[in-house]
């Protein structure tokens, strides 16, 4: 994900438009927030500013306000494809510095175009796949195209999802182009803009045309043109609109919050984490090699991490390996040696509690992966192997496409570890998908939990990372005492709090059913509100077990049981919040990334 | 694009009160059913619209009364629901918004139906999560594609889709015949699909839980009643000495409390009602222009307009009925024009 803005006006001041520009890269930082450029267009050439960092850091070392011209573009980026940095930051330039580009998507197939492209003499200055844009568009003008058939030629031969602004030197026009990711033309008095979201414009206009996927065309200060990848023209004037002010200054895109945005996007984070991860085989070999080599594996996270590495951990106990689970700010306790591999995972890759163990066993002599959803943090920075989810950024405090995506990460990992066939993770997507098909029952259990002030969240086996994360998800988006146990333990102390009406959630990933129907048995014995989320198979036809709720999801392989689960505790959690009439996407005394011991 | 709102249903399940009111005309917090609808189309940038309606169709007009935008109001000849929407889909072109006018949810349930229709360029179902009656309505199943189905899903169909124009005899066949290229979008705000009794009473709950308080400087109010939080007083309603207006509550334009009458709970006093002294209603429906007797008790009750409930009434909603799975509380229906005599004991699940 990243934000683009493109600007076209014949009334603004130079300087009022740079400064407009700005304003709405601050709108759009939600989309990506690790490096911001604008480009601006004026008679003689196209001037580029770009720096590593927030739109604030980007206005103070590059002063874009006295940058000249009529047409702007503007871009914060979230990486993908090289790390943050200045060279990196979009807009990306052609050899000849007349052409720009700014794009939010991946190019699928940016390898063998920019390979083709150095062929041909091409000269790339940065590493990531937008700038195979510019060059092509080039190549197409050599050839003697026309720019917006360049642009066409260019769009039609790059592979993915993508949204792209491109400005030509000498031609007032912005040429844009979509494909399943967001962007809309506003329309005012003597300017058009062209963004990912209609809420970036509000404070200009609310006058929208909406762009539809697989169609381009261009906008200059007076002109909006469309047409379809197919080459069909498209009325402009009749998709005009007017969006309403009231929804637009309180949507998030449309969604209630952006918890739920991000829970319901938790299926694309899976897909585009196991795609990264099916594509970069030299690094993630070299991770399992590594992993594999070594004596014992250290696991390390914090909050919502610690638990996707519980996961993982337990997973490679089971089958023999030495793999140890280690809380970050524990770490003290756990001496690693040289034979020793780490994985440290952490959602932003700057958690401090995580950056210190890392550095700690760094110090032991250990070798340190990574896995983090961020390009060039210091987690990834300090480890020798750093691998990545690529659930694109996550606005919620809490952690929701993250977790699932770290999940899928790992298992996609143990499995490639313990010489399984990961075949069965083609299913993950719509595992992830199936599970939000159960979303009534989320909203029903949460409603009920929203009432109560405490819970268990119980499980076995791998059930218990995941109670783990249950009961920490509601705790701090429902501010909900609860707390997680291994079901067996539950009797040997937790119980004596249950008495009639004693929320127990359990979490029935489908092992040790029989032992998980005896502890859901005296749970409901006391009284306790047993609910119970199974996959793979249904304890609520037994009545003796007295089950309160039970949601029944199924998978295609019970390996991919986790991802099914993710999004049904967070979705329970966030809708005991929507109960309680609490934000969940800015919990009290939390922060989205904790950079303090 | 146009918008083509059903407002023409038999509304059985509120019978005998929809003989003479037509279920989307009945005014819940000031506005009618159908109106939140519209209105949250027109904030989405609508103006068009293609309203079919029945023989009760000039309530629906007065429903709709005032609105800035086209309205082209066509009686239903084909039977059905599915008939409606064929009878509403003559009068479009190609791509249009169909909404289903007994829906009450925020402007924002629109504007994101119409944003994603806007993303995308295809045709779009909204979905809402439901864990009560789920055998009621069509759901909506996630799969490789989507698929309309009767279970395996807790996505129900919201009632607010975009469409394009088709030929069907069957509107959920249709939407299955387009799923494959349908977009769909959840939605987690709140949403009641009015069709019992009791889904009136959840439309005040939904509605005011989203007001603020608000009294207009043109009621009367007397220096002696007690307002708590979430109370909405429009102009020229009066509330006299030692009223209690405990919020959640709606007193519409014109409405009159009495003394010492006690309105609590999530309850809205519609245009022109009247309570008299000594009453308590709660988690009630007071129709416009209605007359509550002094002393009366109304709780979990849908009182209609211009019903007169006789003085010392007394409804009951305890023991509550099973409705679709869930317990529901609820005393006693009116319907417009319907009358309690003094003194009567009604209830639960009382209907005239």
């Amino acid at each position: 994900m990243c934000g683009i803005i493109g600007i076209a006006s014949e009334k603004l001041s130079d300087r009022k438009l740079a400064e407009l520009t700005v304003e709405i890269l601050r709108r759009l930082e939600y989309r990506g927030y690790d490096s911001v450029g604008m480009a601006s267009m004026s008679e003689d050439r196209i001037e580029v500013r770009k720096a590593k960092g927030s739109v604030e850091e980007f206005v103070k070392k590059r002063s874009p306000s006295t940058m000249k011209g009529k047409v702007f573009l503007g871009h914060t980026r979230w990486a993908t494809h090289g790390e943050p940095s200045d060279i990196n930051a979009h807009p990306h330039t052609d050899c000849s510095g007349e052409i720009a580009v700014v794009h939010n998507g991946t190019i699928l197939n940016f390898a063998e175009l920019k390979n083709d492209l150095i062929q041909k003499g091409h000269e790339f200055k940065s590493e990531t796949d937008t700038e195979v844009v510019a060059h092509l568009i080039e190549h197409y003008r050599k050839l003697g195209m026309d720019n917006f058939t360049a642009f066409k030629r260019a769009i039609l031969s790059i592979e993915g999802d993508h949204a792209i602004l491109v400005v030509i030197k000498g031609d007032p026009r912005i040429f844009f182009s979509k494909r399943n990711n967001p962007l809309k033309i506003g329309v005012a008095d003597g300017m058009t803009l062209i963004s990912s979201d209609s809420w970036s414009m509000f404070m200009v206009t609310n006058k929208i045309i909406p762009i539809n996927d697989e169609e381009f065309g261009y906008i200059s200060a007076r002109e909006r043109y469309i047409e379809k990848f197919s080459g069909e023209r498209v009325d402009t004037n009749s998709r005009l609109y007017t969006e309403d002010t009231e929804s637009l200054a309180s949507s998030h895109e449309g969604y209630e919050s952006f918890m739920h945005k991000e829970i319901l996007e938790s299926h694309l984070a899976v897909r585009e984490t196991l795609r990264s991860m099916m594509r970069e085989t030299e690094i993630v070999s070299k991770a399992i090699k590594s992993l594999s080599e070594a004596r014992r594996i250290f696991v390390v996270g914090a909050g919502t991490s610690y638990h996707a590495g519980l996961m993982f951990a337990l997973r490679l106990q089971k089958a023999g390996l030495t793999s140890i689970p280690v809380i970050a700010s524990e770490h003290h306790y756990f001496r690693a040696t040289e034979d020793d591999a780490v994985l440290v995972i952490s959602q932003s890759g700057e958690t401090m509690d995580s950056l210190i163990a890392s550095k700690h066993y760094r110090a032991n002599g250990a070798r340190i992966l990574s896995l983090t959803n961020t390009l060039g943090n210091s987690i990834s920075h300090e480890s020798d192997i750093a691998l990545h989810t690529r659930a694109g950024p996550e606005v919620g405090v809490a952690a929701t496409k993250t977790f699932t995506s770290q999940v899928a990460a790992l298992l996609f990992l143990s499995s490639n570890l313990l010489g399984e066939d990961v075949e069965y993770l083609k299913e993950a997507e719509q595992t992830v998908t199936n599970s939000l098909q159960a979303m009534g029952y989320a909203l029903e259990i949460g409603t009920q939990l929203c009432k109560k002030s405490n819970a268990y969240y119980l499980g076995r086996g791998l059930g218990v990372p995941m109670a783990l994360e249950g009961a920490l998800k509601i705790k701090e988006i429902a501010y909900i005492h609860a707390e997680a146990y291994p079901a067996g333990e539950s009797k040997h102390g937790p119980i004596a709090l249950v008495e009639k009406g004693f929320p127990v959630v359990f979490i029935n990933l489908g092992e040790f059913v029989g032992e998980l129907s005896n502890n859901i048995k005296e749970m409901s014995a006391r009284g306790a509100e047993t609910i119970v989320l199974s996959i793979n198979n249904r304890l609520s036809d037994n009545k003796e077990l007295k089950v309160w709720r039970e949601v029944s999801v199924s998978v295609s392989d019970t390996r991919l049981a986790p991802l099914a689960m993710a999004p049904l505790i967070q979705a329970i959690a966030y809708y005991a919040a929507k109960c309680k009439g609490v934000n969940p996407d800015r919990p009290r005394n939390l922060a989205k990334t904790v950079t303090v011991q | 694009m146009k918008a083509v709102i059903l407002a023409a249903g038999r509304g059985e399940n509120l019978l005998p009160y929809t003989e003479k009111e037509q279920k989307e005309a009945i005014q819940v917090s000031g506005k009618a059913v159908v109106r939140y609808v519209v209105e949250g189309l027109w904030k989405a940038g609508i103006r068009e619209f293609v309203v079919v309606v029945n023989d009760k169709g000039k309530q629906i007009e007065d429903a709709l009364d005032g609105i800035d935008a086209s309205m082209e109001f066509i009686r239903q000849v084909t039977p059905g629901i599915s008939g409606a929407i064929r009878d509403g889909m003559e009068r479009v072109d190609d791509y249009f918004v169909l909404a289903f006018g007994d829906i009450i949810a925020p402007d924002n349930f629109y504007s994101e139906l119409i944003g994603r229709y806007n993303e995308s360029g295809r045709p779009v179902l909204s979905t809402v999560p439901v864990y009560e009656g789920l055998d009621t309505y069509g759901l909506v199943k996630l799969n490789e594609r989507l698929h309309i189905v009767k279970e395996g899903s807790t996505l129900a169909l919201a009632g607010a889709y975009v469409l394009p124009k088709g030929e069907f005899s069957e509107f959920l066949d249709y939407l299955e015949s387009i799923a494959d290229r349908a977009a769909y979008f959840i939605w987690s705000g709140p949403w009641v699909d009015v069709g019992f009794p009791e889904d009136l009473l959840s439309a005040i709950e939904n509605l005011l839980n989203r007001k603020d308080s608000f009294i207009s400087n043109r009621a009367t109010i007397s220096s002696t009643a007690i307002i708590g939080k979430n109370v909405v007083i429009e102009e020229g309603a009066i509330v006299e000495d030692y009223a209690i207006l405990k919020g959640p509550a709606y007193i519409g334009k014109n409405a009159y409390v009495g003394s010492f009458s006690l309105i609590r709970d999530y309850s809205s006093i519609e245009e022109g009602a009247v309570i008299g002294a000594y009453c308590e209603v709660a988690h009630s429906l007071i129709g416009r222009r209605a007359v509550i007797g002094s002393k009366s008790y109304i709780t979990h009750s849908v009182i209609g307009t211009e019903a007169r409930i006789g003085a010392s009434a007394v409804t009951i909603s305890y023991p509550a009925a099973l409705k679709r799975k869930g317990e529901r509380k609820f005393g006693a229906l009116i319907s417009p024009g319907g009358e309690l005599s003094h003194g009567s004991l009604v209830g639960p699940a009382f209907r005239k």
